[in-house]
């Protein structure tokens, strides 16, 4: 029994941390449009300047600034967040697919860089050299893993709290109506170009700071875990748990990545001995089969979009209308 | 059932428990299954050997009887060699199905996140056939591994060790370093200028060289500008067709050392043989010992080819070793027990066993008078240091017509010498 609840908080963890870079990506692309193919750039930014900020020091590549973990993380996201802004800045004039290209160029560049500035990254063999923060209170077992549990999902609310605000507020509005149409936006005075930057900073933020927390929760990073597939496997939730919805982003993250780790534990234990070989790209087929019906059936996803009709002055009461279609 | 038949029952099954363990030292008891866990890239093609040759050693222990008596069910995990799903995977392994020895990873950016947030807080004994960084060596250093860590995995040092040997006797002056622009080839890099400027040799050009591109004319014409009398050639065998194609056109050298990684009959046949002439390779060997033949034998029986792939020597080796120290570690043996009993398997001065079921169940009769063993596996004498990190020694092979042939063989006191000499 311990070993099942040792193994939710794990696994909540995870899915929790992945949850938050889902409702980053969702800010960007499910309210403001902007096809970001590079997740996984602003992910491993965030990991790896939580890293070299809160590590200790180490011979053979860069970091050791020991800052305390706070600032460590929010260092981190703001890394995250620096890179998209020039990122941003170069690339944010492009439209849809043309931005998707350029971003997963970048996120291409970013994997080799961090695979070959050893000085920096350490190189292909991965970043080592942090400590967990609180270990000497928490220990290093179950205890830990609780604690940093509760932080992740403290975050992940806070999170989600502030996006359902951001997405409520003017701000919030003015970022569907350049999704909508960026013309329409333009005539009433509004500025696309800085808005969008603004959004796809503050995702990257995001995403970054779920990037800060991963590289936490496992002590280490290294380019392998900042390959194409993750930019994948975020987008997958999002599209799963619904684009345009917080609620449908955290659930799609939860979703997902529950199926991605129990398709492979249920292999493993009911799939037949001489099967056991084969799991491995079993697995892979189940997750594809699944996404691609999900797309089939439900391409709004299962949380869709509620779009929200607001009247200026008045206590929102919101009318749900999308939901129907 | 009455008392008396009870007893006799149990005399009987006492008489044909003797009997069999005097016919084939098995014990018959298999009532009891203890899990090992196993997370290997089993979605990729070199993955999938790695893995088998791993249940291969389950299937020759569970012949032999088992652990302690107790059958061995290897559960099997795909990483997708994604460290997130390598290291679900090793969680769900340690807290779902209660394993205390984990077998993996393969790469070593899947086995360190596996080793520092799953098997060392939770004390379980991880064995990797193939993690090559250099990363752990320091890790362990730094005491964080808590001695669980264990892997068998030789050639990177010893390799570079024997390569620059190569160009030593070959008598180079000058060499350029090519690898593969991954942990493996950064590590063996690196240890080869190493060694090369040791040996007082110069080392024109270490170049890094990324998978599946087109063309390595700029990577080449760096390597060639220092005008370097050799190459040293970490590659796999694609890329390294293409460098070694574009290094001749460009009127390289035709001396070239080549690690284990291009010791192919692809590379030979795509290169041309009349080119190779002067090409040495370097490998680690296993041990010119009865057991290695043994492996090699069985191995064949069971898969109706020769061992030859990435890892499965070391996997064999990882596992079989695995599984001796949780025989000698004794029942119900938590993780640290298990790598604390790795000592009492791989003991220098103990009794040579061999790489085989019979070999397991000498094992365990030794183990259970309090002795130790030597355990002669697929990759040699397997003896880990402090760190975790083994030896093995080494041979210098050249291409044929037919495949390769072996030039010199190193033992290991000589491969420890270069070392000692290296440092």
């Amino acid at each position: 029994m311990i070993g099942f609840i040792s193994y939710a908080v794990f696994f909540s963890t995870v899915a929790s941390i992945l949850a938050i870079a889902v409702l980053g990506l969702n800010l960007q692309w499910g309210f403001t449009g902007l096809f970001n193919g590079g997740v996984v750039a602003f992910f491993g930014a965030g990991a790896y300047g939580t890293l070299i900020l809160g590590g200790t020091p180490q011979a053979d590549h860069l970091g050791g600034f020991g800052l305390i973990y706070p600032l460590a993380l929010a260092g981190g996201a703001a890394v995250a967040g620096l890179l998209a802004w020039v990122v941003g800045i170069l690339t944010l004039r492009l439209r849809q697919d043309y931005l998707a290209i350029a971003t997963f160029g970048i996120a291409v560049t970013f994997e080799n860089v961090m695979r070959n500035a050893e000085a920096l990254s350490g190189g292909a063999k991965g970043f080592r050299g942090f400590e967990r923060p609180l270990r000497d209170l928490f220990g290093d077992g179950f205890g830990y893993n609780l604690a940093f549990f509760c932080f992740v999902l403290a975050l992940l609310v806070g999170v989600f709290l502030f996006l359902e605000r951001l997405v409520r507020s003017p701000f919030g509005r003015l970022l569907r109506a350049i999704r909508e149409d960026e013309d329409a936006a333009r005539s009433l005075g509004k500025s696309p170009a800085r808005v969008r930057l603004v959004s796809f900073v503050t995702g990257s933020v995001i995403i970054g700071l779920a990037g800060g927390l991963y590289a936490t929760f496992y002590a280490f990073i290294s380019p392998q875990d900042v390959l194409p597939t993750l930019t994948f496997q975020i987008w997958a939730m999002l599209i799963v748990g619904g684009a345009g919805n917080n609620r449908g982003a955290v659930f799609g993250a939860f979703l997902i990545w529950g199926g991605w780790t129990s398709s492979g534990w249920a292999l493993s234990r009911f799939a037949p001995v001489e099967a056991q070989l084969y799991t491995g790209s079993i697995q892979y087929i189940l997750i594809g089969s699944i996404i691609v019906t999900m797309l089939l059936w439900r391409p709004q996803g299962l949380l869709p979009e509620r779009l929200v009709i607001s009247q200026a002055g008045q206590p929102r009461k919101p009318r749900t209308t999308g939901s129907m279609t | 059932m009455t008392a008396l038949n009870i007893k006799r029952g149990g005399r009987i099954a006492l008489a044909v428990a003797l009997a069999t363990t005097a016919l084939t030292g098995a014990a018959a008891a298999q009532d009891c299954t203890t899990k090992i866990g196993a997370v290997l890239p089993t979605s990729v093609d070199w993955g999938k050997p790695i893995a088998e040759t791993a249940q291969f050693v389950v299937d020759q222990v569970n012949e032999a009887g088992g652990v302690q008596g107790c059958k061995i069910e290897m559960v099997l995990r795909d990483t997708q060699v994604d460290p997130k799903v390598g290291v679900d995977a090793a969680k769900a392994l340690v807290d779902l199905d209660g394993v205390q020895v984990l077998l993996g990873a393969v790469s070593s950016g899947v086995s360190m996140p596996i080793l520092t947030s799953v098997t060392v807080p939770a004390g379980v004994a991880q064995f990797s056939c193939c993690s090559s960084s250099g990363a752990f060596t320091t890790l362990a250093e730094e005491g964080k591994t808590k001695g669980l860590w264990f892997r068998t995995f030789a050639t990177s040092n010893v390799q570079a060790l024997v390569g620059a040997k190569v160009a030593k006797d070959q008598g180079y002056k000058s060499v350029a370093v090519l690898y593969k622009n991954d942990d493996w080839g950064q590590d063996i890099g690196k240890l080869v200028a190493q060694h090369l400027e040791a040996q007082g040799i110069t080392v024109t050009a270490t170049v890094a060289i990324n998978d599946a591109q087109p063309s390595y004319r700029a990577e080449v014409t760096d390597a060639i500008a220092g005008q370097p009398e050799a190459i040293y050639l970490a590659l796999y065998p694609t890329e390294g067709i293409s460098v070694v194609r574009e290094w001749l056109s460009l009127g390289g050298s035709q001396n070239m050392i080549l690690a284990n990684s291009l010791k192919s009959d692809e590379f030979r046949d795509a290169v041309g043989l009349q080119y190779l002439g002067s090409a040495h390779g370097t490998d680690t060997s296993s041990p010119r010992v009865e057991s290695a033949d043994a492996f090699v034998a069985r191995y064949k029986e069971r898969f109706g080819s020769e061992p030859n792939g990435p890892g499965l020597s070391n996997s064999y080796d990882a596992t079989m070793i695995a599984l001796l120290a949780m025989e000698a570690a004794g029942k119900d043996a938590k993780g640290s027990e298990v790598a604390a009993a790795v000592a009492r398997v791989t003991d220098p001065a103990g009794t040579p066993v061999t790489a085989d079921a019979a070999g397991f169940t000498a094992a365990r009769d030794v183990l259970a008078g309090g002795g130790t063993v030597l355990y002669q596996g697929a990759t040699g004498n397997v003896r880990f240091d402090e760190n975790g990190d083994v030896s093995a020694p080494a041979v210098i092979w050249s291409f044929t017509e037919s495949g390769t042939q072996e030039d010199s063989y190193i033992s290991l006191e000589e491969v420890d010498a270069l070392a000692g000499a290296g440092n």
